[in-house]
């Protein structure tokens, strides 16, 4: 997508690319979307590894950039993992290290962040509730009790919940909203593992009967993260954008040579102008959404201004232009995209659920308004 | 070239304007098409001020001195343009970025030294206003198929067609004219690019009532036109390659073939329709913000292919006219949907308004001129059929025109049965 890559990001580029196809290529995405869990246990290790959980914590914490430009690092690596819609945690799990790099107290920094990037633990990220809203700290509540906290509610669309040790938790508080660093495996925690439209990745619903915490929970000010969950949406939301580039760009290409070596009426489909037509257009939504999630990654390792409205931006227009850009591929594919054997529906699958997480389109554009004051 | 060159090249070039322009009236937006017509006593005044620029050495900064320019950098161009902005210098409507934007950088590329020596420093000096003779009333998107014919007659050429789409002919001096000078070759073989001055017997020129009301677009008539050899631009039948040249700065490509970037920040949210929607005391409801911000990030979203369109061609990733047709059909669709947005918030306070009053009619007047972008200097269709043939590789269609004579097409054309191959 960034046509100016430096040789050091080429090289995480081609050793991601590399190690996503030895350890976990399409038929292997699969065999994972039919298991229970949906992540083999090492893989995240693995990745790890390669500096996957790393790449949006400074050096000071354990972390490091390439480039310096961290955002259009770890958007390097999303693209590749969308490419071939890789299973796991990679965007919640690089919110919750970006979040306690940037707000955790000494003890998360020191404990729970080397675990998280060194992909020994997983840790994800409950912003939405359970009916998908992004309002921040949609779904549940926290309230002081003499000594601690109690959180109650219930989070929905948590990716990989059940294979977590912790949970970054967004809350509202009598005092504003707060967020939490739960134990998955807290008294009152419950984790119900869900099925769902996109089989390349799991998510869950976990609900919160009255979980006894203490201040050290608390993932910076109580009462006083609103400003950091902003940012954590627009974290994950670049991120999310450039593994959709990713899985965009795959099915395209597949879709465009499938237009010319299938034939009809005497013809390779792709000859007519019916046909390529769609395909031009299909191809304008592509470089128009790459365009415009490289302004998003510019924005934020920038930290522009208006950093919020381009990622919103982005958000919008990537969400609507990437389901019609997999429609128009299963178009172009006819009968055999309607197949379980053919990739076609995986990326439908995984580009419909993308345009939904993190904020749908009307949300983000709805906020664009608010952003602007009006 | 040092920074201190230019840094003294711009307190020059402030002074200068200081002392000889009048300041913009910052007041005055961006003019609307169909409503802000040139005249050409307005244009005579025009010229005056672009005299001032030429004699001050400011027109034609980064072209050849012995062409009237300056032969300085586009550094020097970009420095000038910065100081002379708040300033009020020439504009000659359309015709006036025809000229410098298309007809003369394509004269640059292919039109003879003598050529050039007699017309660009008139055209820097602002004497020439050209436009183009290309599209004809029976031939737009298949620009190859045009039927203007220029016949031989000794040391001359004879004119006689008709030409159409020419923004601003009624005031402009020359018309670059695409004719047909061989039928008996395939189409894109027959070419020949001639100036003609709009003042020659035989030329006729008919302003086009538009649907807007205004008649910026003309039609020509050339009846037995007679043209020398020195009036040639290019070489003869070579025509389609100078058409090619020009159909690139068309899009908006500079000298190097790079398209311009736009500016990257937004700035704020899409002012017009948000005014709009205000009007009609609409801009609390969900729908119409929805919209509002539909076409505020359409806007967004174009201006960042642009920059990318411009990456791909600077880094050797894709064919130039190529992908230049993705901000083509990025534009020709992204309008029209903008301004159907535009009607349909503004409800009754776009359909009608007080008589004169611009901000009133402006949302029907931007629809109107809504399909221009799909339409004007190549369809979106014809966009579609360059990024499916010259970016995505995808096989081409049957040909019925390409390889034979172009009288036999023209002759097969009208006796259409849809039969192909050998019967």
């Amino acid at each position: 997508m960034d046509l100016d890559l430096s040789d050091d990001q080429q090289l995480l580029r081609d050793t991601s690319a590399r190690f996503i196809e030895d350890r976990c290529p399409l038929p292997h995405v699969r065999e994972l979307a039919a298991s229970a869990d949906g992540v083999d246990p090492t893989y995240g290790r693995q990745a790890a590894d390669l500096g996957w959980y790393s790449l949006l914590v400074d050096e000071e914490h354990g972390g490091g950039s390439v480039s310096g430009k961290s955002f259009a690092d770890a958007a390097i690596v999303a693209l590749e993992r969308g490419r071939y819609l890789q299973p796991g945690a990679f965007v919640p799990g690089n919110v919750v290290a970006w979040a306690l790099a940037h707000y955790g107290n000494d003890e998360q920094q020191a404990k729970v962040l080397p675990a998280v990037i060194a992909g020994e633990r997983v840790a994800t990220w409950a912003a939405a509730d359970s009916s998908g809203s992004w309002e921040p700290g949609a779904g549940a509540t926290v309230e002081p009790t003499g000594s601690g906290l109690r959180l109650a509610g219930a989070k929905g669309l948590v990716q990989d919940a059940h294979l977590a040790e912790w949970l970054l938790v967004t809350a509202a508080s009598p005092t504003g909203l707060t967020q939490l660093l739960v134990p998955a495996g807290a008294p009152g925690v419950e984790i119900v593992r869900l099925d769902g439209l996109d089989i390349t990745r799991r998510f869950c619903t976990v609900r919160f009967s009255g979980v006894e915490l203490t201040p050290a929970d608390v993932v910076g000010e109580l009462g006083g993260a609103a400003a950091g969950i902003d940012r954590e949406m627009q974290v994950a939301a670049v991120l999310t954008l450039a593994e959709s580039i990713g899985a965009m760009d795959q099915d395209f290409t597949v879709a465009l040579d499938y237009a010319k070596v299938r034939t009809a009426f005497g013809r390779p489909i792709g000859s007519f102008q019916a046909m390529k037509h769609m395909l031009a257009d299909t191809s304008l939504l592509l470089e128009s959404s790459k365009a415009i999630v490289t302004a998003a990654i510019e924005a934020l390792d920038e930290e522009a201004e208006n950093a919020a409205e381009v990622v919103s931006m982005a958000k919008a227009y990537v969400g609507d232009s990437a389901i019609e850009l997999a429609q128009n591929c299963f178009q172009t594919f006819g009968g055999i995209g309607f197949t379980w054997e053919h990739d076609q529906h995986l990326y439908l699958r995984r580009l419909t659920a993308d345009s939904s997480l993190y904020g749908e389109p009307a949300w983000h554009r709805e906020r664009i308004w608010q952003l602007y004051g009006l | 070239m040092s920074a201190n060159d230019l840094e003294e090249y711009r307190l020059t070039a402030r002074k200068w304007l200081e002392g000889n322009l009048e300041r913009r009236d910052p007041d005055v937006g961006p003019s609307l098409r169909g409503v802000d017509h040139k005249t050409v006593e307005g244009i005579a005044l025009e010229r005056v001020i672009q005299r001032k620029v030429f004699d001050a050495g400011y027109a034609g900064i980064t072209w050849p001195t012995e062409y009237g320019g300056q032969s300085l950098t586009p550094a020097h161009e970009a420095v000038f343009n910065e100081e002379s902005r708040p300033f009020r210098t020439a504009d000659f409507g359309v015709a006036g970025g025809t000229t410098m934007g298309v007809c003369a950088r394509t004269m640059l590329v292919h039109a003879s030294p003598d050529f050039l020596r007699r017309h660009i420093p008139r055209i820097l000096a602002g004497e020439e206003l050209w436009v183009q003779f290309f599209s004809e009333p029976g031939a737009g998107s298949d620009l190859a198929g045009i039927t203007t014919r220029a016949t031989r007659d000794g040391e001359e050429w004879i004119l006689s067609g008709s030409k159409i789409w020419s923004s601003g002919a009624y005031y402009a001096d020359y018309g670059m004219c695409l004719s047909r000078t061989d039928w008996d070759v395939p189409k894109h073989r027959g070419l020949t690019w001639f100036g003609v001055k709009v003042d020659l017997p035989g030329v006729t020129v008919q302003p086009v009532r538009e649907i807007n009301g205004d008649a910026e677009f003309c039609q020509e008539f050339f009846d037995d036109v007679r043209l020398s050899e020195a009036d040639v631009i290019g070489e003869v039948n070579r025509g389609w390659t100078v058409a090619q040249t020009m159909l690139v700065f068309e899009r908006g490509g500079s000298d190097s073939g790079e398209v311009r970037p736009r500016p990257t920040r937004p700035k704020g949210l899409a002012p017009d329709l948000v005014a709009l929607a205000r009007r009609a005391g609409r801009d609390k409801e969900p729908y119409v913000r929805q919209q509002v911000a539909r076409a505020h990030i359409n806007d967004f979203a174009a201006a960042q292919l642009a920059r990318r369109v411009g990456g791909l061609i600077r880094t050797g990733r894709g064919n130039p006219a190529g992908v230049a047709s993705y901000g083509k059909l990025a534009t020709g669709t992204f309008g029209a949907l903008r301004a159907r947005i535009g009607m349909e918030i503004g409800r009754g306070g776009a359909l009608v308004w007080e008589p004169g009053q611009l901000d009133g009619m402006a949302p029907s007047v931007t629809y109107l001129n809504g399909r221009l972008g799909g339409i004007a200097g190549g369809t979106n269709e014809m966009q579609r059929n360059g990024i499916g043939e010259r970016v995505l590789d995808l096989p081409r269609e049957p040909s019925f025109d390409t390889n034979r004579p172009f009288n036999e097409v023209v002759r097969a054309a009208a006796n259409w049965t849809g039969a192909t191959g050998s019967a």
